[in-house]
């Protein structure tokens, strides 16, 4: 769902072409989607993960209404393909996204396929997922000798 | 205070004829030199067998590794060229056994190694040790910065707390006909030059610990070091002081410093503040600013820093330090 021209001028076709017809194509995504919950990090081409990421985020969506609504049970039992995880994604990704209203996947580019095709690669994830993280982590030290003189610095700022 | 005045003009009138028997600036550094590579090379002669010294590595991901070194001839720089070049060049100082080490210091018996980096979890002690390397870089520069015509005298160095300071700064008696200069920020920018041409030239901080009658053959020039000297050699337990030697600088510091100049990435001399009339003449106190390398602040940020660094620092000045007006100055070193 990207902001471009190409989507300007689209008339409200936003969606990718893929597989073999509207109907391969939703098959394909409740496979990916449901490889995502079970595992929450998949790796896949960059145009699925991007069209898969939209589905993932609304099942979460859905999946905050509670397991008592029916319409997102009807919606899980959809695309989770594999029965076992709609409880996972009832009581283990609901809570864990309860105080987030949006943003709840993370897609990143990784090399391209090595095969013939030389595929666009992306890695999509669940936030939050025992994994290693995908970026480094930005290390904060309080006593590294910028800190300590921005610190004394603020302070006398704070001062004056 | 009629007393007081005639003290200080005899003092004056003394040192400087004191200064005009003096030898020339340039004879009293390589002087210095010769000493301190005399001594060096006596020390280095202690150990004329190989002996093999047992190194154990304690820096995280080190644990475990044992390097058999030389004793008396290897120091935590040679260990770290046994691990990899990132040890090689980012190791500001080393820990053995706990005690802060310089990494040009020779090891002399076997120990646990910690080689200490600027980008540490706890870097205080690096710091600390970069904080005071500044400082002797800033004496370096001013020392050199004068015509060989002005004497210029350094005076003992304390550490300062490095966020409440925000600057490291270096006091000096200039000579006496510099009274009344003021420094402009022209001459400000002309010393920061000099100590970028001397971080350029990436010169190592020779470490040598000796005994005190060797550090006064050192500084046999300067009354006031020398008594320096003999306040530090009572204040260690070991009785030894610390002497350090960059490119041809021989200084006098309280405690290790980092490995090399080149270690320094921004460096800016920020002030030079008069303190007033001190025993040795009229005190100026030279502050700068410093960040190491890989750690550059972005222009608005030190900019900030510096203005903050350009503003005097206080220091708690203990009794002892200043000593009493002698009658007797530089009798000893003609």
């Amino acid at each position: 769902m990207r902001l471009t021209l190409q989507l300007l001028i689209s008339h409200g076709r936003v969606a990718r072409k893929m597989g073999l017809g509207p109907e391969s194509r939703i098959n394909m995504l409740r496979n990916l989607l449901t490889g995502l919950v079970r595992h929450e990090r998949i790796e896949t081409t960059a145009a699925r993960a991007d069209e898969v990421r939209f589905y993932a985020e609304k099942l979460v969506d859905y999946a905050k209404k509670g397991d008592t609504d029916e319409k997102a049970m009807k919606m899980a039992s959809f695309w989770l393909t594999e029965k076992d995880l709609v409880p996972k994604l009832f009581k283990v990704l609901a809570p864990r996204f309860e105080p987030h209203s949006n943003g709840y996947t993370r897609m990143a580019r990784i090399p391209n396929k090595e095969n013939l095709d030389k595929a666009k690669m992306a890695v999509l994830e669940y936030k939050g997922n025992p994994f290693p993280p995908l970026y480094p982590v930005k290390k904060k030290n309080e006593l590294a000798l910028v800190n300590q003189l921005l610190k004394g610095y603020r302070e006398e700022r704070a001062k004056a | 205070m009629v007393t007081r005045t005639v003290c200080q003009v005899l003092q004056r009138r003394f040192s400087s004829a004191a200064a005009a028997l003096r030898a020339s600036p340039a004879d009293v550094r390589s002087q210095r030199n010769a000493v301190f590579s005399r001594e060096q090379a006596r020390q280095r002669a202690l150990y004329p067998r190989i002996e093999k010294i047992e190194v154990s590595m304690q820096c995280p991901g080190l644990e475990g590794t044992l390097l058999v070194m030389n004793r008396g001839m290897s120091t935590p720089l040679s260990c770290a060229r046994h691990l990899t070049e990132h040890y090689v060049d980012n190791s500001a100082l080393a820990l053995v056994d706990g005690e802060p080490w310089s990494v040009h210091q020779p090891l002399t018996h076997a120990c646990s190694l910690t080689l200490l980096t600027f980008k540490d979890n706890d870097p205080t002690i690096a710091n600390q040790a970069y904080w005071r390397s500044c400082s002797a870089l800033l004496g370096q520069v001013l020392e050199t910065a004068f015509k060989e015509d002005f004497t210029v005298e350094l005076l003992s160095s304390m550490d300062v707390e490095i966020a409440t300071a925000g600057a490291f700064c270096c006091d000096v008696v200039l000579d006496p006909q510099l009274d009344s200069w003021t420094p402009s920020e022209e001459s400000l920018r002309s010393l920061t030059r000099g100590a970028q041409q001397l971080i350029h030239q990436d010169l190592a901080w020779e470490p040598l610990v000796v005994v005190p009658s060797v550090a006064l053959e050192v500084f046999s020039h300067s009354r006031c070091r020398q008594e320096e000297v003999e306040q530090k050699a009572s204040q260690s337990p070991t009785g030894t002081v610390m002497l350090h030697r960059c490119g041809d600088h021989v200084l006098l510091s309280a405690g290790p410093l980092v490995g090399r100049t080149g270690l320094c990435s921004q460096y800016d001399v920020t002030a030079l503040h008069s303190l007033g009339e001190g025993p040795w003449g009229l005190q100026r106190r030279a502050q700068g600013l410093s960040l190491p390398l890989q750690m550059e602040a972005h222009h608005t940020v030190w900019r900030k820093l510096k203005q903050r660094a350009g503003r005097l620092v206080e220091m708690p000045k203990p009794e002892e330090v200043t000593p009493p007006a002698s009658e007797q100055p530089a009798t000893t070193s003609a």
